[in-house]
């Protein structure tokens, strides 16, 4: 009785006297399988019960490729898909994940999206769910990012990524694009494409408008609240997921929005970076030996010599409050640990565990006292993206040369990470 | 004019939705229709999935032809799961209990394993775009005079968004009925007439009502799909009684016949029934809907051992109820009422503290009544503070010997006046001290009076505050 073979055909199941007639389809809990009834729904069965299993009739997949509507008044845009839940989508008929990856299901699922631009290039450097990413991934976006940015028929990047580590790679592509020329939007949904609920039209019809702006930065676009009328442009280095499952997921901190993007205008909230005729240059050199560790009560401080047994070069130090950690006058104080590990060359820096708001050493006296250690601490900079900026400084040779070189990279303003003026 | 059932080939089936009385189906939301001012409005749109092959469903394609925009009203009560913020939560055990009851007292066949389900919905109704909703049984039957009647089908769903206003492009959606638990029974197209189709919907709402569902209008919508031979399947929805069905089956075969007379056929259609019978247009049949899994989900194992512990405590039908009542000592009037109102549940419960049948009865059902109209308030005011706690209290207070049975309305009026149910008892006996004390009075007053003279005394100074009888339990005893 040949089950996983015959998925998506039409089949007669026998259990005992009765008889069920449906299309067959894998199930999520080992050792079942479930049948698409004539009415829709799907039973399920467990696969020692069922004495028979018969072929009806088998379906073949018809799937049409076409080219999407190209007009030459509209503007063209590429995009590079990576994965993430807007290029995903459940196959009904067979179970399973197909990905949106083609002009024809990209323009079946998201038509909107083919009304204001001409897709002129899609690129698939790998289909990943966002947490499966790591640093060699921004390279491959920053890469393939950099090689669509360099061509003069296109006007901007789109690039649909998972949500969970999206913004990680919003920095890292702030960081690796230098002498940016063109808007690189990156967009997301939270709720998949099979749903009419689908925040993916809106958040992909912004991105496609904001891709042909003047804006050129690395943005994140996507919805601006639950409401499904515009979109916020937010600065790459100033975004986080701030929710696990809200269409406003992602917000900006301690900056502004670029702009309000709509699906028929813009409305320009902030400075930003003017489309130009550069070349852009590709910089994504890494170390891949860089740390993001939150620092909790009672915590032991020899953590840190782990990090430095295994070769770490550098870890950013999610620090409390205005830039603190446990110091000598708590059981386990880190003031001692910290100026040795320091000592032996590993670079620490701090970043704010409130996530809103700027470390400031000098308020407190236990401030003081890391800050003696040598922390290098990174003002406002999300932690996050001072882990990527970390591992990019150090991932340059002529940089990474000193304590004081390290330093003075990670506090230059690349990319906006640092904002001087923190409005509320 | 008589119809001929058999000779015109009628069919018809009945699809009955019914709300259960339990929070919300995939959250855990109280089922609860607001009607005060929402705390927010969130604006979205949806837009038609198309389906595979790139087709989009004739009703899907009907409702979204327009962009429309959508509002949902929220309040206190809805959180991120009606707004399609945040993935369902599991399934609501407690609802998941009465629809197998349901099934079971329908003669069905529980499913052992089944998936929950989204059924593409694009006019708004729902926040997602879809209606969660899962196969629970089939193969049952009622018995009706007119033979057996199959139950094909029971399902258990979310309700949809109230809407509140339609206007030419947007749409205003409360989001309070969104995920309300919903039992959605089917039944085969074995009704043969018109006085048939009555007497099944009230069999099965009979059924319904022996188990925890939610009563008042609109907690039941009844559905119905006729054709007669020759003619298309039209669905009529919205009988706001039982009562308007059998004359609205009539004129909506006669509707069918007189397209069938001029050699035409009639539109397959959904029609809305009037409250004189008569129906109108409401939109075309839906093809069936797209349905695919609710992947957020897992498949839904109905074990044995739970149809089984169902089985045992299945609820009894309303005459099993009557005639258990009738046995407690109840007459047919009270337990009509108890019934009615929807209180056997709380009757049970003071039934434990205190096994006099006909002074619960009259404390829970007698005494708010008369209460009220005589405080001039409304019955669910007075309800709200002579609530399930007060009475069990004052059940097993009287039980107990702490106050009077004669009594208790008397407490239950204090309570009503304010002062706390502990504090009413003791006044209770307070004030039978008082009244001893000041009966002692008049009789050394005015001495050598009958009884029957200080009986007169006392009532007029007591003005109908004590019965007769218990003044003259006192005055006997100074009497003697």
């Amino acid at each position: 009785m040949e089950i996983e073979s015959n998925f998506g055909n039409l089949v007669e199941v026998e259990m005992g006297k009765e008889i069920y007639e449906g299309i067959l389809l894998p199930s999520p809990d080992s050792g079942t399988f479930l049948l698409k009834l004539e009415n829709g729904y799907n039973i399920g069965f467990n696969k020692k019960e069922v004495l028979k299993i018969k072929v009806i009739k088998k379906i073949n997949e018809k799937t049409k490729e076409f080219s999407p509507p190209f007009s030459k008044d509209k503007k063209n845009v590429a995009m590079i898909i990576t994965g993430g839940t807007i290029a995903a989508r459940l196959n009904p008929e067979k179970g399973g994940v197909d990905w949106l990856t083609t002009p024809s299901t990209l323009f079946r699922f998201y038509p909107e999206l083919f009304e204001k631009v001409n897709i002129k290039k899609i690129e698939v450097p790998f289909m990943k769910a966002s947490e499966d990413m790591d640093y060699k991934d921004w390279q491959k976006i920053a890469k393939v990012s950099s090689q669509l940015l360099n061509d003069p028929e296109i006007e901007g990047v789109v690039i649909t990524h998972g949500t969970d580590f999206l913004h990680y790679t919003s920095s890292a592509l702030s960081f690796f694009l230098r002498n940016l020329n063109k808007p690189v939007v990156l967009t997301y949904s939270q709720r998949s494409v099979d749903r009419g609920s689908s925040d993916a039209n809106l958040n992909l019809v912004c991105s496609a408008f904001a891709a042909t702006s003047d804006i050129a930065q690395v943005m994140l676009v996507g919805h601006a609240t639950t409401n499904d009328d515009f979109c916020f442009a937010m600065p790459g280095t100033k975004v986080r997921k701030m929710h696990s499952s809200k269409r406003d997921a992602f917000k900006i901190v301690n900056s502004l929005p670029i702009a309000k993007v709509f699906p028929e205008k813009i409305e320009k909230l902030s400075e930003y970076n003017l489309r130009n005729k550069n070349k852009v240059i590709l910089d994504s050199k890494f170390e891949e030996k860089v740390a993001l560790v939150k620092v909790y009560p009672g915590q032991n401080p020899n953590i840190l010599d782990y990090y430095y047994k295994e070769g770490y070069k550098g870890i950013v130090l999610e620090l409390s409050g205005l830039g603190h950690a446990p110091t000598e006058r708590a059981r386990m104080g880190w003031t001692k640990k910290l100026t040795e590990v320091q000592k032996k060359g590993l670079i620490v820096c701090a970043a704010p565990q409130t996530i809103y708001g700027r470390l400031d050493p000098l308020v407190y006296s236990n401030g003081r006292e890391l800050l003696e250690t040598g922390i290098i601490y990174l003002e406002d900079m999300l932690a996050e993206t001072a882990y990527v900026k970390l591992g990019w400084v150090l991932g340059h040779k002529e940089w990474s040369t000193s304590r004081d070189k390290v330093a003075d990279k990670m506090l230059e303003n690349f990319a906006g990470e640092i904002n001087k003026r923190l409005v509320d | 004019m008589e119809i001929n059932y058999k000779e015109i080939g009628f069919k018809a089936g009945l699809e009955i939705h019914q709300q259960l009385d339990t929070h919300k189906l995939f959250c855990e939301c109280p089922s609860v229709l607001r009607n005060d001012l929402p705390l927010a409005v969130v604006k979205r749109r949806i837009h038609a999935v198309a389906g595979e092959s790139g087709e989009v469903d004739v009703a899907a394609k009907f409702q979204s032809d327009e962009k429309k925009e959508f509002s949902y009203q929220t309040y206190d009560t809805t959180c991120l799961v009606e707004l399609d913020e945040e993935p369902p939560h599991k399934l609501n055990l407690e609802a998941l209990n009465t629809t197998l009851e349901i099934a079971l007292l329908l003669n069905c066949k529980v499913f052992p394993m089944t998936q929950i389900m989204r059924k593409t919905i694009v006019n708004g109704s729902n926040t997602s775009g879809f209606q969660r909703t899962v196969l629970i049984a089939r193969g049952g039957y009622i018995e009706t005079s007119g033979g057996k009647v199959g139950i094909n089908s029971i399902y258990l769903e979310e309700d949809s968004a109230r809407p509140i206003e339609r206007n030419s492009d947007s749409t205003i959606y409360r989001l309070d009925r969104l995920g309300i638990p919903l039992v959605e029974i089917s039944t085969d197209p074995d009704l043969k007439s018109s006085v048939q189709v009555k007497e099944a919907a009230l069999k099965i709402g009979e059924i319904l009502r022996s188990t925890r569902v939610r009563r008042g209008i609109g907690t039941i919508r009844q559905d119905l799909n006729i054709s007669i031979k020759g003619s298309n399947r039209v669905e009529i929805k919205g009988f706001q009684d039982p009562k308007i069905m059998e004359k609205c089956v009539e004129n909506e075969v006669l509707r069918q016949k007189s397209f069938l007379d001029r050699k035409e056929k009639n539109p397959s259609e959904v029609r809305n029934c009037l409250p004189d019978g008569t129906t109108e247009f409401l939109r075309p049949i839906p093809g069936s809907a797209r349905m695919y899994p609710e992947t957020d989900l897992p498949v839904l194992h109905i074990s044995r051992e739970l149809i089984n512990q169902v089985k045992k405590n299945l609820p009894k039908l309303k005459e099993e109820i009557e005639e258990e009542l009738r046995k407690d000592g109840l007459d047919g009037e009270m337990i009509k009422l108890i019934l009615k109102s929807n209180k056997l549940e709380k009757y049970k419960e003071l039934y434990e503290i205190n096994g006099n049948p006909k002074l619960i009865s009259k404390v829970l059902l007698l005494f708010p009544k008369e209460i009220a109209k005589k405080e001039k308030k409304s019955l669910e005011e007075i309800e709200e503070i002579l609530s399930h706690d007060v009475l069990l209290f004052l059940l097993e207070s009287v039980y107990k010997e702490k106050i009077q049975e004669r009594d208790l309305k008397h407490v239950m009026e204090k309570i009503v006046s304010g002062v706390s149910a502990k504090e009413a008892i003791k006044l209770e006996k307070e004030d039978f001290l008082d009244l001893e004390e000041k009966i002692m009075k008049i009789i050394k007053e005015k001495s050598g009076l009958s009884a029957n003279a200080y009986m007169g005394l006392v009532m007029k100074e007591f003005k109908g505050k004590i019965s007769g009888e218990d003044a003259m339990k006192v005055i006997n005893k100074f009497l003697k």
